[in-house]
């Protein structure tokens, strides 16, 4: 299994692909951080109190305003790339089949490139909180903040430190990249059921834009709370309600039900597939 | 150590209503050097991608050194094969790619046979060159080197001439010539007739997924057809071949005697020359395996047999 791991990342980490996808995740959060210095403190009618306002008071908050625009669609696309070409990408370049040639067992290649492309998608969201993280900190300095509340009428507000910060910022990291789980498990799947890299790509980005434009639909009721990214942003919660929303035990719970049942697809599939890539 | 290194029985392959591989039963001795003939579209290549574990078929059953196949079995260990075009990582370099496929069932690349198989890839320095910079004929050769890694007990090499030019196609039938000179089990499938008829001692004729044919070259050419035959008194020859069973005409042709063959073989012809006192000097068929194919063909076909290859 680690001599299948080795080669799967050996194979990912020497793809250009890879770096530039890297190079663009690094530059996105310090683009972010550049513009919302030189904006300043000056505020314009509509723009309310958000993360990114907030942010200009400390660079360790950055990083949560930046996972905020990237976790919707680019880090899912990241991701949907990564997950989507793990398998269909070798059927492509025709050398599936002679991974599959060797004494390996099916199920244990796919775990190994399924595990790959989730290592990848851990480094995507972790360098984007990064480097929003060191651009945040060298521009706006790392202090404590107090974020302004504002329920049933009343202002009020509370006080994050540095401490807090950093450890909440590290949290939603972690959700973040962890709410990406059934994208990777469903990305995996569709990789199987076709030659075409782009095809499971295009599939695997496909179900998540749908599945979060239908969360929009508030006439869907419950349904809804099933979907894999009815929780995403649940996390958003430690930073601009001060708690730990029970939503991110559910949305944990909901990746993992996701996780379980299309990994379990995917490995029984691609065991009893015929290749003819 | 079972001799019998590939045996298939009744084996199937259907794709809905289409019959890839139709009952075909066959089996390749240790040491055989074995041809899969066909048109395209024949079934060699499904034939082959069960063998390898890549398919499921769909009836019959198919053993490697006398084990069952099944998806990544340990048997493939001891096999090298190319099945169609050799694929590999475009954006790795020939040595990283043969190294990683190598390291990937878990064994070190000391354990491989990397000199011998880059020895026959001949690659030079452009094994260190990404693979998509190679043309068709360097990754052919890469598939090469790659299937000899494991020193192989039993080599699969599926149309391993297709997409080259000719002087690729030249390259690779010498490389083949040399692999089989080695004492190796090869199974060869190809639908170039010179190429089997250079190489294979047996052969198995397929055509609409089934077996039509299967011998040795020369039993297959020599099972009908003509010979062109040169004896020291030719008019004796003639009226001693004209009156034997199983022979047709008799026409002289040069300084010889071309003979149409009903049934029977080369040999009985020597035979009987030789065993009348007659000097033979020169026995050759006058047909060749191409004449053999394709009369092999326009008498087995199977219409209820598919395309799929």
């Amino acid at each position: 299994m680690i001599a299948l791991v080795r080669t799967e990342l050996t194979k990912a980490v020497r793809r250009t692909r890879t770096y530039v996808i890297w190079l663009g995740l690094v530059a996105l959060p310090l683009l972010i951080v550049v513009a919302i210095h030189a904006r300043g403190n000056r505020r314009r009618r509509g723009e309310g109190e958000g993360l990114f306002r907030l942010a200009q008071q400390s660079g360790l908050l950055v990083p949560a305003a930046v996972l905020t625009v990237t976790s919707g669609f680019l880090l899912v696309v990241v991701a949907g790339t990564f997950a989507g070409d793990s398998v269909a990408g070798d059927a492509a370049w025709g050398n599936l089949r002679y991974l599959l040639m060797r004494p390996v067992p099916r199920g244990r290649l796919l775990v190994a490139k399924a595990f790959v492309a989730g290592v990848l998608i851990w480094v995507c969201t972790i360098l984007v909180a990064l480097a929003g993280l060191i651009g945040g900190v060298v521009l706006f300095g790392s202090h404590a903040v107090t974020v302004p509340t504002f329920v049933s009428g009343v202002f009020g507000g509370f006080r994050l430190s540095e401490t807090a910060l950093v450890v909440r910022v590290a949290l939603s990291t972690a959700y973040v990249a962890f709410g990406l789980t059934a994208l990777l498990a469903m990305g995996t799947l569709f990789s199987t059921l076709t030659d075409s890299a782009a095809g499971a790509v295009g599939a695997t980005i496909g179900v998540y834009v749908a599945s979060e434009i239908l969360d929009g639909i508030p006439q869907l009721g419950e349904l809804r709370y099933g979907f894999p990214t009815h929780y995403l942003d649940a996390w958003q919660s430690m930073f601009t309600q001060n708690h730990y929303s029970s939503d991110m035990v559910t949305g944990v719970i909901v990746q993992l039900v996701y996780f379980f049942v299309f990994g379990a697809v995917a490995i029984v599939w691609f065991r009893r597939q015929d290749i003819r890539s | 150590m079972p001799d019998t290194v590939i045996a298939t029985e009744g084996l199937s392959k259907h794709f809905g209503a289409v019959r890839a591989v139709e009952n075909f039963s066959f089996s390749v001795e240790r040491g055989e050097v074995c041809g899969l003939l066909g048109p395209n579209g024949a079934g060699k290549s499904t034939t082959l991608r069960i063998l390898m574990g890549l398919e499921r078929p769909s009836g019959g059953s198919v053993q490697l050194f006398g084990r069952p196949v099944t998806p990544g079995c340990r048997e493939l260990a001891r096999v090298g094969a190319m099945v169609e075009q050799a694929g590999f990582v475009p954006h790795l370099s020939g040595m990283v790619n043969l190294r990683l496929w190598w390291e990937a069932a878990g064994t070190r690349l000391a354990s491989a046979d990397l000199d011998g198989a880059l020895h026959v890839a001949d690659l030079g320095d452009a094994i260190h060159r990404k693979v998509r910079t190679y043309s068709q004929g360097m990754k052919q050769r890469l598939g090469f080197a790659r299937l000899l890694l494991g020193r192989p007990e039993l080599l699969v090499i599926d149309e391993p001439t297709n997409g080259l030019d000719p002087a690729e196609i030249r390259e690779i039938r010498e490389l083949i010539t040399r692999l089989t000179a080695h004492g190796a089990t090869v199974l060869l499938s190809s639908h170039h007739l010179s190429e089997v008829e250079q190489t294979c001692s047996q052969v198995l004729v397929m055509n609409h997924g089934h077996l039509v044919a299967s011998g040795t070259v020369s039993e297959l050419i020599g099972s009908g057809g003509s010979v062109y035959i040169e004896v020291d008194d030719r008019a004796r020859a003639h009226d001693l071949l004209a009156g034997m069973p199983g022979v047709g005409a008799v026409h002289a042709q040069g300084d010889g005697l071309v003979v149409d063959l009903r049934r029977g073989q080369r040999s009985d012809l020597a035979a009987a020359i030789t065993a009348s006192g007659l000097r033979l000097e020169t026995i050759m068929p006058t047909q060749r395996l191409e004449d053999a194919f394709l009369e092999l063909l326009d008498g087995g076909d199977h219409p209820g047999a598919g395309d799929e290859s």
